[in-house]
């Protein structure tokens, strides 16, 4: 990377540098997401794996706002110190 | 300084623990997916979880009305406050629910992030306009980019690298955030039914 650094022209310079970086962070990205795990391509377009992750990441909040909302109606169901025990249970295992 | 620190202070043997020294940037950092799956990040989570859920309750008017949104919120928070304020959608989270002077925190946290611009030895991508090369500036990936920068709260004009790492910090905190909160749903409605179901052996045995 030094030897890059050394050359004249600082714009192709700073892009070629941060885009190994931003290949290697779309790949990591890419593991995370579960589609990747069913396909075996590692050569996704960055493209793919941004419009993956933004769905995901959609999808995942959406899930959030399901459960936070049966939470509430089970919050105001049950009583919390009674449920507090099954929690801890639960969590522990 | 952007770089996301290698270990959070849960203790986990298999993680190497590396300070933080201005203007070193390779120090590899642990993937989002297993700082946020071991075991003692579940639990912390959970605990606050359960705390600020009933911090909620107790803080809502007599009526016991906690709506679903105040539930998320407490729930994003308890996420935030998990990640130790250490990834910039925590910080945005914590700072947007603290005030609502959004203005003032934007310009404040601009000013930091400036700052500390200069102490990162590699550039932003963002910054040559010029540059063609590379599958990076395409329209496309661009469009994509922003449409993450703007779901991943705080992230909204950060350059590609950065916004990448904390997509990435962010996935495998929501799907923690999802397993947790399903868990406990699953524990209480559990709770829940067990006891009617008590009640019910009651009044079976007495009608016997």
């Amino acid at each position: 990377m030094s030897s890059r650094r050394s050359r004249s022209r600082r714009s192709s310079n700073s892009s070629r540098i941060t885009e190994e970086q931003i290949v290697e962070l779309v790949s990591k990205l890419q593991d995370l997401l579960p589609e990747a795990r069913s396909r075996t391509s590692d050569s996704a377009s960055a493209s793919m794996v941004l419009q993956d992750t933004c769905n995901y990441i959609r999808d995942l909040q959406q899930e959030v706002d399901d459960l936070s909302e049966r939470l509430t109606d089970l919050l105001a169901t049950t009583d919390m110190t009674s449920a507090q025990a099954a929690i801890i249970r639960s969590l522990l295992m | 300084m952007a770089s996301i620190p290698s270990s959070s202070s849960s203790p986990s043997p298999s993680q190497p623990k590396a300070r933080k020294k201005p203007g070193q940037t390779t120090s590899p950092p642990p993937p989002p997916q297993t700082k946020w799956r071991t075991g003692t990040q579940e639990r912390l989570y959970s605990r606050r979880l359960v705390d600020a859920l009933q911090a909620t309750r107790d803080r809502a008017q007599p009526p016991e009305s906690v709506g679903s949104r105040a539930v998320k919120e407490a729930a994003d928070s308890a996420l935030a406050m998990t990640a130790r304020g250490q990834s910039r959608w925590s910080r945005a989270i914590l700072f947007n629910r603290n005030s609502c002077r959004k203005r003032v925190l934007v310009k404040a946290g601009g000013k930091i992030r400036r700052h500390r611009r200069k102490h990162q030895a590699i550039p932003p991508a963002m910054e040559g306009a010029g540059a063609t090369s590379g599958v990076l500036k395409e329209r496309k990936v661009k469009e994509r980019l922003k449409k993450l920068g703007r779901i991943v709260p705080g992230c909204k004009k950060l350059p590609a690298a950065t916004l990448l790492e904390e997509a990435a910090d962010y996935v495998a905190a929501l799907e923690m955030q999802v397993r947790t909160m399903r868990v406990l749903a699953e524990a209480l409605s559990a709770a829940a039914v067990s006891v009617p179901e008590e009640e019910e052996m009651e009044i079976a045995e007495q009608g016997s």
